[in-house]
């Protein structure tokens, strides 16, 4: 631990020069942009102010009422879902099983691939009219589904490939559990207590700093999808999977209304703002950090 | 750039550097360390000999580490001057100070060998690396390192590793070596034994050494000087064998010697020229020492070391001295084998346990009476402020 | 707690659940899941109507026209031309990255400093931080630089640690490191640099290894970015050259695009079956270690 604190900041010095430029700047002049009227294919200097004229505008906009709603379905299902599966895999896997390995590795695979184009795109076939589901659906005797033509069965495939990647909370909780010392299983088996009581008592408590790490990681990230349904169903049928990342990139950069889509992007900002500011509020009534330790910097 | 100049040359012309009788020397004046708003070290004069193997004892969390780290350059002090040889160093880079350090942890670098290890500080200075092999060839002899220089730490055992980082700083030909609790980490047996090759080091080499340790066993046989330090201060400074007999005062007559000292309250009754007379719980020892701070009705403390108590009929030898006798009940016995550890109740004494030291052959039995002697020479007494009383005063220049 | 005494037929239940039965669940779900994966891959050899017409795997009239015609792409560029542009940026990206996350991290983590808490908390925000509301004003300063169709907008701030999760990874590394080491190396006669170099470094390797792998996979993956910046088809990466295919060869040609869509995974897959445990290792230290 060095005591100069000129070399300490010219090593964060990169990264303050990134803050300033690549995250406050554009943080704050989007926030500018949002009370504008400005176009992307005007000069910057074109730009007048507007007010409230955008936020306004979204208050009566059907369009983001919509997004807004399919933005929260989305993320209401995905991650729930997503993290109890996550840990119920986990927990299987976290008995002494052969071959934990080779399963951790098959489940973590669609999560380092599944944000690519390439898969998205696989969802499409998968998901077709004459793609690999209805294929299986009709051999099992039953009808084709219209998957990527109806609203809900839209998000429904949307939804999945998320769900499709739960591999890495998986890890992580996979890694939570294992750093339970084993001994405090073997203290409470002595103790008579029974596979359900640990688990409630003992397990479920030492695992909430990474149930609330993937919480929060999970909210953040599924607030911010685009590749999926940009390109299984372009927010379609009907807007039925149009989320607000996909309706900030169109009014931004096909309708060019950069003013509205700054405002509508301040608008998902408050919002995961809200929810990571409520999971922190809440940690202390629900998340244990058993070992605390002051930090010695 | 100097730097490496200077330790270039400091590696190659061994004894022309620092200047003939500094050389070796360790010098600090007013040393403070505040960490934020808490005072670590609060003033330390403190002078070492060239030569001398100094060990820096006291209870944890005490500022041994600090003030070692002070001494190697990895923390600055916020108060006073630091002087190795004849230079101040105390704001020179740890590097340049002409010091070297062993860690508790070893702190070997786990990717390079056992001799890039060793090599490591004269390779950054920019030596030759014929000069550096020879060099780290040389010291692994010593250490008897050399058919383990091609390994890496993570092959090594808790002993050997330890041998290499001496190693480590030997390489480096140092005015002081730097050891903060180099043994704790190794078993019971193998400290014994890094312990004296540690001795023979020092005899050996002839540098100065700072050594922290935890181990009573360590500070007394190693030591050539033992510095106890308490909250950050120096309580008193002196040969192990001088602390042992003469504490300055009640922190370090607690402190030196295991078991701890037997303390117990008294009032003076009577203070004359060949002595001072205490009353005790139930009985008044009249002790050989004069001092005219302490005036009749003063409170004190008596102190009585665990082995300073005989057991059975007083030996004739106690005819020449004043000793006392007394009755005691045995609560609890320790037997260590050779040895036997006995916690007794001597109500003439005090209301609490008093620990004896006594031979492993004296049957002893809970519950059962004993009569124990002690001569009065030997034992202490301590003010109220906790001053040893008729003893010489403390050596310690600490700072107000 | 009185979830706990309760229930004794759930302990039972949880008793008679058999490894068999553990192992019946995750085969069950590892095929389901990567069932999509590998009709991907046999699609790629299959003529267009055999697709159609089963759910098997084995193609039963295999061939390599997919496979050909989807590398040849319908453009005037091979998909070798776009995996090259995927790399021309990516390469830079993870370079910058490593170097930039390693010297912040190594800041934040060894050096004390005033203000340095307000710092790191920005950083973690940054962490947070939805990336779409960063994405306007973004693309206009890069439209004044006059970086617009160029690569410099995807890697250029990666070079000032502009992802805070990999600063952060590193952070968490670091703090696990006592350092003593680096002490003895200052002793040793190093600078601060030297003995991040001569002794972090090495030491850090792992997670500079998975800070260089996730960079590469995700960039890969990027989507977004790529799709604004870029305008002209002879610069598009991957990712673009996919979305574009399924725009011009969708309704007929899918095992063309399915092969295009194998070969666009394989740099990933490669990648991550040389290295997983570094994945592993990256992904939780951020979230159990810490
Ligand atoms: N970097 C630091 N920042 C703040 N406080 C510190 C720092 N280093 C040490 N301290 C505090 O200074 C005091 C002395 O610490 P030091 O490590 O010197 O004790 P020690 O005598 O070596 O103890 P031990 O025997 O346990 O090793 C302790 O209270 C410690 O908490
Ligand atoms: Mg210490």
């Amino acid at each position: 631990m060095y005591d100069n604190r000129v070399s300490g900041y010219l090593y964060i010095a990169p990264f303050l020069i990134g803050l300033a430029t690549f995250t406050l700047f554009p943080f704050l002049a989007s926030f500018l942009l949002s009370f504008s009227d400005y176009q992307l294919q005007d000069p910057v200097e074109q730009a007048r102010f507007l007010g409230l004229g955008n936020y306004t505008q979204m208050a009566g906009d059907d369009t983001f009422h919509g997004s807004l709603g399919v933005t929260f379905l989305y993320v209401f299902i995905t991650v729930p879902l997503k993290l109890a599966f996550a840990l119920f895999i986990a927990f299987v896997l976290n008995f002494k099983l052969r071959g934990i390995g080779f399963f951790r590795t098959a489940y973590y695979v669609p999560s380092i691939l599944g944000g690519s184009v390439a898969i998205a795109v696989l969802w499409r076939y998968v998901f077709a009219g004459d793609g690999l589901i209805n294929q299986v659906l009709v051999w099992a005797g039953g009808e084709p589904l219209n998957w990527l033509g109806e609203p809900a069965y839209a998000l429904f495939t949307v939804v999945l490939l998320r769900l499709w990647q739960f591999g890495s909370a998986m890890v992580v909780f996979l890694a939570g559990l294992q750093n339970i010392p084993t001994d405090l299983y073997e203290a409470a088996t002595i103790d008579g207590a029974g596979k359900a009581h640990i688990f409630f008592t003992i397990t479920l408590p030492l695992l909430t700093p990474v149930i609330f790490f993937n919480f929060i990681m999970q909210i953040v990230q599924a607030f911010q999808e685009f590749n999926g349904p940009y390109i299984i169903t372009g927010g379609g049928p009907l807007k039925s999977t149009y989320l607000l990342p996909l309706m900030i990139y169109e009014e931004a950069f096909k309708y060019f209304n950069v003013g509205y889509a700054a405002a509508l992007s301040w608008a998902l900002f408050l919002i995961i703002a809200l929810f990571t500011i409520i999971a922190f509020a809440s940690a202390k009534y629900w998340v244990f950090y058993g070992n605390e330790r002051e930090d010695g910097e | 750039m100097a730097s490496k100049a200077d330790i270039a040359e400091g590696a190659t012309t061994d004894k022309s550097r620092g200047g003939g009788v500094a050389k070796g020397r360790v010098l600090l004046r007013g040393v403070t360390k505040c960490f934020g708003a808490v005072d670590v070290i609060k003033g330390v004069d403190l002078e070492i000999a060239p030569g001398e193997l100094t060990v820096f004892v006291g209870p944890s969390g005490c500022g041994k580490s600090t003030l070692l780290r002070l001494v190697s350059g990895l923390e600055l002090p916020t108060g006073g001057s630091i002087i190795i040889g004849d230079r101040d160093v105390t704001l020179v880079h740890p590097s340049e100070r002409g010091i070297a350090m062993v860690f508790q942890s070893y702190a070997l670098y786990p990717h390079m060998s056992v001799a890039e290890n060793m090599g490591f500080g004269l390779k950054i200075a920019g030596l030759p690396k014929p000069l550096i092999k020879e060099k780290v060839a040389k010291a692994a002899e010593i250490l008897q390192l050399t058919p383990l220089l091609d390994r890496k730490p993570r092959a090594l055992s808790g002993g050997q590793r330890q041998r290499v980082a001496i190693g480590r700083c030997i390489v480096r030909e140092p005015e002081v070596f730097l050891f903060d609790e180099p043994l704790s980490n190794l078993d019971a047996a193998l400290r014994g034994q890094m312990r004296v090759e540690i001795a023979r080091l020092h005899a050996k080499l002839g540098a100065t050494m700072i050594y922290v340790t935890h181990d009573q066993v360590e500070a007394m046989t190693l030591a050539t000087r033992i510095v106890v330090l308490n909250a950050g201060r120096i309580e008193q400074i002196g040969a192990p064998i001088e602390l042992y007999r003469h504490p300055a005062n009640l922190f370090v007559a607690g402190f030196i010697g295991s078991p701890a000292m037997n303390f117990m309250d008294g009032i003076v009754e009577a203070v004359e020229t060949d002595g001072v007379s205490v009353r005790l719980n139930g009985a008044t020892l009249r002790l050989p020492r004069h001092d005219a701070a302490v005036k009749p009705g003063a409170k004190v403390t008596v102190g009585i070391r665990p082995e300073h108590f005989r057991v059975g009929p007083t030996p004739t030898d106690m005819d020449h001295d004043q000793a006392v006798e007394f009755d005691a009940i045995i609560d609890l016995v320790e037997r260590l084998g050779g040895e036997t550890l006995a916690h007794l109740r001597m109500p003439s004494l005090s209301d609490g346990v008093l620990v004896v030291k006594i031979s492993g052959d004296v049957p002893l039995r809970i519950g059962t009476g004993l009569r124990v002697g002690v001569r009065l020479a030997q034992c202490h007494l301590f003010d109220a402020d906790g001053r040893a009383v008729g003893e010489p005063a403390a050596r310690a220049v600490v700072a107000a | 707690m009185s979830l706990i005494s309760a229930p004794r037929r759930d302990v039972a239940w949880i008793g008679r659940f058999s490894a068999l039965l553990r192992y019946a669940v995750l085969i069950g779900v590892g095929l389901l899941m990567l069932y999509p994966l590998f009709w991907m891959v046999a699609a790629s050899f299959k003529p267009n109507h055999e697709i159609f017409g089963s759910a098997g795997l084995w193609p039963q009239e295999p061939t390599m026209d997919g496979v050909v015609k989807g590398w040849r792409t319908g453009t005037e560029y091979s998909f070798a031309t776009y995996l090259l542009n995927s790399f021309a940026f990516i390469m830079p990206k993870v370079l910058l990255t490593v170097v930039s996350s390693v010297l912040v991290a190594y800041g934040f983590a060894r050096f004390r400093m005033p203000g340095k808490q307000l710092w790191f908390a920005l950083m973690v925000a940054t962490i947070l931080l939805p990336k779409s509301v960063l994405l306007i004003p973004q693309y206009l300063m890069f439209r004044e630089f006059g970086w617009l169709d160029t690569y410099l907008p995807l890697y250029v701030p990666c070079a000032f640690a502009t992802d805070g999760f990999f600063v952060f990874m590193v952070v968490q590394f670091l703090r696990g490191i006592p350092p003593d080491m680096e002490e003895a190396a200052v002793i040793d006669g190093c600078n601060s640099l030297q003995v991040l170099w001569h002794v972090v470094v090495p030491v850090i390797m792992p997670a500079i290894i998975s800070v260089a792998l996730f960079q590469f996979m995700w960039s890969l993956n990027d989507f977004l970015y790529p799709l604004i910046y870029l305008s002209s088809v002879g610069k598009y990466p991957v990712a673009l050259a996919l979305k574009m295919a399924i725009d011009v060869t969708e309704a007929t040609a899918w095992n063309q695009v399915l092969a295009m869509s194998t070969i666009a995974l394989l740099p990933s897959l490669i990648v991550f079956f040389l290295a997983q445990k570094y994945f592993v290792e990256g992904i939780t230290s951020g979230s159990v270690k810490g």
